[in-house]
């Protein structure tokens, strides 16, 4: 027994020693390095933390950008961190630790936003921010109960793709901004031919319950009433159902194929095979489909007999960590990120100023029309905002939206997520 | 000198009974697991007991820390079907891929245990598809199992017949995965190989001797003195199944409705898709439980099934030879 | 007859093996136009081998591979020393606890890195090693359980006798671990080498969270560079695939040979 004990301590003592003894090598380790995470500023650099999502070409812009602004501040060094998918898991790391990046791309503020700075007072003293020159409404996207959490920096609208050679070949006129439904449910009918496998059209086998707004709201439906409170009576309303059934009912009769999930062989892939003739997104895939060399137009959403086309916005922000111990270094570097400057190189997405897009010509390209036509109509608040259950609510949507575009009845999906949900909004 | 041990085949007997005084009792075989006892103490023991502490809060992330006793493990059990659902999908996952892997394993190392021409070139092709990272095999798996446009479809639309559309499948998806997974059966199968190298070849010839057919020899040679190999493979398969996490996160993200949804999944966006780490770590130290009480009965079984040579001092002979042999002497 | 069988069999796996990886080395050398026909166009017509240079150069990917390497080597090498330590351990000693620290070990494989990931950045960021290649190195200098737990059975198996032999000629416990066991359990180790490797090779999750700057990243982190929220580059992520796997592949085929020649020649007889 007292062997046992004499061993354990022993252990213990070893244990002790042998941390300390890395403890202490590791700070003559790092001694001579530059700092690793941020944490001390030393007198000559300081390090700014900036985390993206972006890949490839657009995270190439940003890294100019960085290195823009690092030349226009001497002392400065502005550490892209490119998160890439992992971009969640790290912020969740980041922020659990209260080690976060001090500027970050953001979107999903009503997640986030407690652990992020309140921007009101930089954005409306700084008067270089020239927030009049924003298009009106992209703020409404960072601001949770009337506190602005991020300084928009990029967004897209979603409009439909087609692939001309595929029009062409079948001898059907390309649509037309102003089209409906019944012309697109035809036209998608006309391209189908399931001998070569192709179709008008894809649906995607999981949606975002975000991006499928557009629609029911230009069916006059929505997810949720307008003081955020309810969802009886409006995600499972007969507008709401209408809109989503008519993707499970075109996979349903052959119109449409399914795409894959994520990581799957997307409908982008088969897009720019050649083999879907219409594709519904934003801006992201437009330079893929070029490279791809497919002959593509643009044009916006179809509209509801008699009723008003309605879109959504997908944004890109920036925010600072409340973390963050340099916070006015981090609000030089957004507002940099956002001028006028740095805005033109941003061509991965559309500008967030006016000035930007007038002196552009953007507005003017037919390629990029619809997405500006589709931006005037995006003026409805997104559910995710007006309710700060909305995770969970979403989650027994998707459940719903995915059941029936593999088959189910919408108006039944519909009744039974808001069954499943109440209990989240008591 | 010499030490004496009971013959304990698993390795595992927890017994109260006083053990004989040893020269090498104490402090020794203590310097020798120091290094992990050490990497334990450090790196493991303390997130590990964060995380059982947490699972008694409510920890959003971002946002205020909340204490709620049970009430993370209460709301699992009796208000979450996703819990049970993403556990009968592990459980049925394990159930196909625990015994497949196994034998897929064992299968393609026996074979390649054969005496060939090229056996460098096959090893190396067998144990390719491992090497490769796993967001490119997720890729890779999505074209070979596309429904319209999958290369796997296009063979067998060549055989005539239409395939599904396998990762969109209901009824399909989590079979599909259980094959994506097993192709990916490289270190078992090297682990196996290296098993069966081991076998003494004079086993085998005296068993031939006596005119044990093939399927004898395997029976009666190949697998108890394989036993050790098999429980090691058998145990990490468990665990593996219970873990399989990047294969649905990558290719069917729980898809179709649901029909990969794994518990590692499901602990996976409790954790960083909605952020309820405190839930999501009572998800981790159930399954924890499981996967521990799981591998504890078969470590417990093993004592009956595991044989160790190392292990069988006293009467080697007559114990390690087959049972054809003693049989016919 | 028996021969032409095992040659079929071998053959038909090798092509399932090899047939998709076969696909992914061609896409990466098909031109943007060829990639998404249907049915799958699997000689290329014109072969780009720019692409791969194009993939490597649009990051750092040398800077990637040296940090990779680093990594790597450091971590096998910790690997190996402890986990033969920690496996002799348990495998050749009796003592009170024994069994139940080996569950312990056993348990440490089975808790899922989604809730211990939180608090091991915590401590990796006490330390200050947030952003270092430490958290992907040190840890493996004591031993990680899948690897004790292989080496353990090895041992096992492994007659006592020689152990005896060799402590009558004087030898202790590290001398019989050295000059017996280890040389006996050289196969295993060059298994466990090999594994580790690889692991380490392709780990994703650990550089993902504990890494920052793209100066310290590793050439899986690379190649998630393609994959984005909004689009992944296929051939940019097959090529650079194919590319790095070329070491664990070359050190594979050198390795193998010794990890399956071993032990039934080394005069251990039934």
């Amino acid at each position: 027994m007292k062997k046992k004990i004499s061993l354990f301590v022993l252990a213990t003592t070893l244990t002790i020693t042998m941390l300390t003894a890395c403890g202490g090598n590791n700070e003559i380790a790092n001694g001579g390095k530059t700092q690793p995470a941020g944490g001390n500023e030393s007198a000559e650099t300081k390090t700014l933390r900036f985390a993206t999502w972006d890949t490839g070409d657009a995270l190439k812009i940003q890294q100019d950008i960085a290195m823009k602004f690092e030349a226009s501040h001497p002392g400065t060094k502005v550490q892209v961190e490119a998160y890439a998918d992992g971009f969640d898991q790290k912020l969740a790391a980041g922020f659990g630790a209260t080690n976060p990046p001090d500027v970050m791309y953001m979107w999903d503020f009503p997640t986030y936003h407690q652990s992020l700075e309140p921007l009101d007072s930089y954005a409306s003293e700084d008067k270089d921010l020239n927030k009049e020159d924003f298009y009106a409404g992209l703020f409404n996207y960072g601001t949770i109960d009337g506190k602005l959490y991020g300084i928009p920096a990029g967004f897209t609208t979603r409009v439909m793709y087609y692939n001309k050679k595929m029009f062409d070949d079948a001898n059907i006129p390309y649509p037309q901004d102003g089209w409906l439904w019944s012309d697109f449910l035809d036209i998608s009918e006309k391209l189908t031919d399931k001998t070569k496998k192709q179709y008008g059209f894809g649906v995607r086998a999981e949606n975002d319950t975000y991006d499928l707004q557009g629609f029911v709201w230009s069916n006059g439906g929505s997810y949720i009433s307008d003081d955020g409170k309810t969802i009886n009576g409006y995600m499972n309303s007969k507008e709401t159902a209408e809109a989503i059934q008519m993707f499970g009912d075109m996979v349903k009769n052959g119109s449409a194929v399914l795409t894959g999930g994520k990581g799957q062989q997307s409908g982008e892939d088969i897009f720019k095979g050649g083999k879907i003739a219409m594709w519904e997104s934003g801006i992201w895939p437009l330079e893929s489909f070029k490279q791809a060399g497919i002959d593509i137009g643009t044009v916006e959403m179809p509209a509801f007999p008699g009723k008003p086309v309605k879109g959504v916005v997908a944004e890109s922000a920036l925010s600072i960590a409340k973390d963050s111990k340099q916070k006015d270094l981090a609000w030089e570097f957004i507002k940099y990120y956002v001028s006028n400057e740095a805005i033109k190189m941003r061509v991965a997405d559309l500008p967030v100023r006016i000035s930007v897009v007038n002196e552009l010509k953007k507005d003017q390209d037919p390629l990029y029309k619809p997405y500006y036509t589709m931006l005037e109509r995006s003026d409805n608040t997104p559910a995710f905002l007006m309710n700060t259950k909305w995770n969970e609510v979403n989650r027994q949507l998707s459940a719903a939206v995915e059941a029936v575009v593999h088959g189910s009845d919408a108006l039944d999906a519909l009744n039974q997520a808001v069954k499943d949900s109440e209990r989240y909004l008591k | 000198m010499a030490q004496t041990y009971p013959q304990v085949a698993g390795e595992l007997t927890v017994s109260f009974k006083p053990k004989r005084k040893r020269r090498w009792g104490g402090v020794v075989p203590c310097l020798f697991i120091f290094p992990w006892i050490f990497g334990f103490l450090v790196f493991t023991l303390g997130p590990l007991l964060f995380s059982l502490i947490i699972s008694f809060f409510d920890w959003p992330i971002v946002g205020k820390v909340r204490f709620i006793g049970l009430g993370n493990y209460v709301d699992m059990f009796t208000d979450d079907p996703l819990f049970w659902k993403s556990l009968g999908v592990t459980l049925k996952f394990a159930a196909l891929f625990v015994p497949l892997n196994i034998i897929v394993a064992l299968g393609l190392a026996m074979l390649l245990n054969q005496k060939t021409r090229g056996s460098a070139i096959f090893r190396t092709a067998f144990y390719l598809p491992s090497v490769i990272s796993g967001v490119a095999l997720a890729m890779i798996w999505s074209w070979v199992y596309s429904g319209d446009y999958g290369i796997f479809n296009y063979f067998l639309s060549l055989l005539g017949v239409q395939g599904p559309d396998w990762l969109n499948d209901i009824h399909w998806s989590l079979v599909a995965m259980v094959v994506a997974s097993l192709w990916g059966q490289g270190s078992m199968m090297l682990v196996f190989l290296a098993g069966l190298k081991g076998i003494p070849k004079d086993l085998y010839e005296s068993a031939s001797i006596d005119g044990a057919g093939m399927l004898r020899q395997f029976v009666s040679v190949t697998i108890p003195m394989l036993s050790p190999t098999i429980l090691f493979n058998l145990i990490t398969s468990i665990i593996a199944a219970f873990q399989q996490l990047t294969l649905a996160l990558l290719l069917t993200g729980g898809g179709p409705m649901k029909a990969t949804y794994f518990y590692a999944m499901y602990m996976y966006e409790n954790a960083f898709k909605f952020f309820k780490m405190g839930y999501s770590a009572a998800n981790a130290w159930f399954m924890f439980l499981i996967v521990l009480s799981l591998t504890f009965l078969v470590f417990k079984s093993s004592e009956a099934w595991v044989f160790y040579e190392g292990e069988m001092k006293r009467k080697p002979h007559k114990k390690s030879k087959p049972d054809g042999r003693r049989r016919s002497a | 007859m028996r021969k032409t069988i095992v040659y079929a069999m071998l053959i038909f796996c090798t092509l399932l093996f090899v047939a998709p990886l076969f696909w992914a080395v061609t896409t990466a050398l098909k031109s943007q136009s060829e990639l998404y026909l249907f049915p799958p166009k699997w000689i290329p017509s014109v072969w780009k081998f720019g692409n791969f240079a194009e993939a490597w150069t649009v990051q750092p990917f040398n800077l990637f591979l040296k940090n990779t390497v680093v990594v790597t080597l450091m971590s096998t090498l910790g690997q190996l020393l402890s986990c033969t330590l920690v496996a002799y351990g348990f495998a050749r000693f009796q003592f009170k606890g024994r069994d139940f620290l080996f569950l312990v070990v056993l348990a440490t494989m089975m808790i899922p890195w989604e809730v211990t990931m939180i608090p091991l950045y915590m401590e990796f960021n006490y330390l200050g090693w947030i952003n270092t290649l430490k958290p992907l190195i040190v840890p493996s200098w004591f031993g990680s359980a899948y690897f004790i737990f292989l080496l353990r059975q090895f041992i096992l198996t492994l007659p006592r006798e020689l152990d005896e032999a060799a402590t009558i000629d004087g030898a202790n416990k590290l001398g019989i671990l050295v000059r017996i066991i280890v040389p006996l359990m050289a196969p295993s180790l060059i298994l466990v080498g090999v594994f580790h490797m690889m692991n380490s090779w392709n780990d994703y999750l650990g550089p993902l969270i504990f890494l920052n700057d793209q100066s310290k990243y590793t050439l899986t982190l690379g190649l998630s560079q393609f994959k984005g929220m909004f689009g992944v580059d296929m051939q940019s992520i097959m090529a650079i695939t194919c590319l790095i796997s070329i070491p664990p592949l070359a050190v594979f085929f050198f390795a193998q040979r010794y990890i399956v020649g071993g032990i039934a020649g080394t005069g251990i007889k039934g």
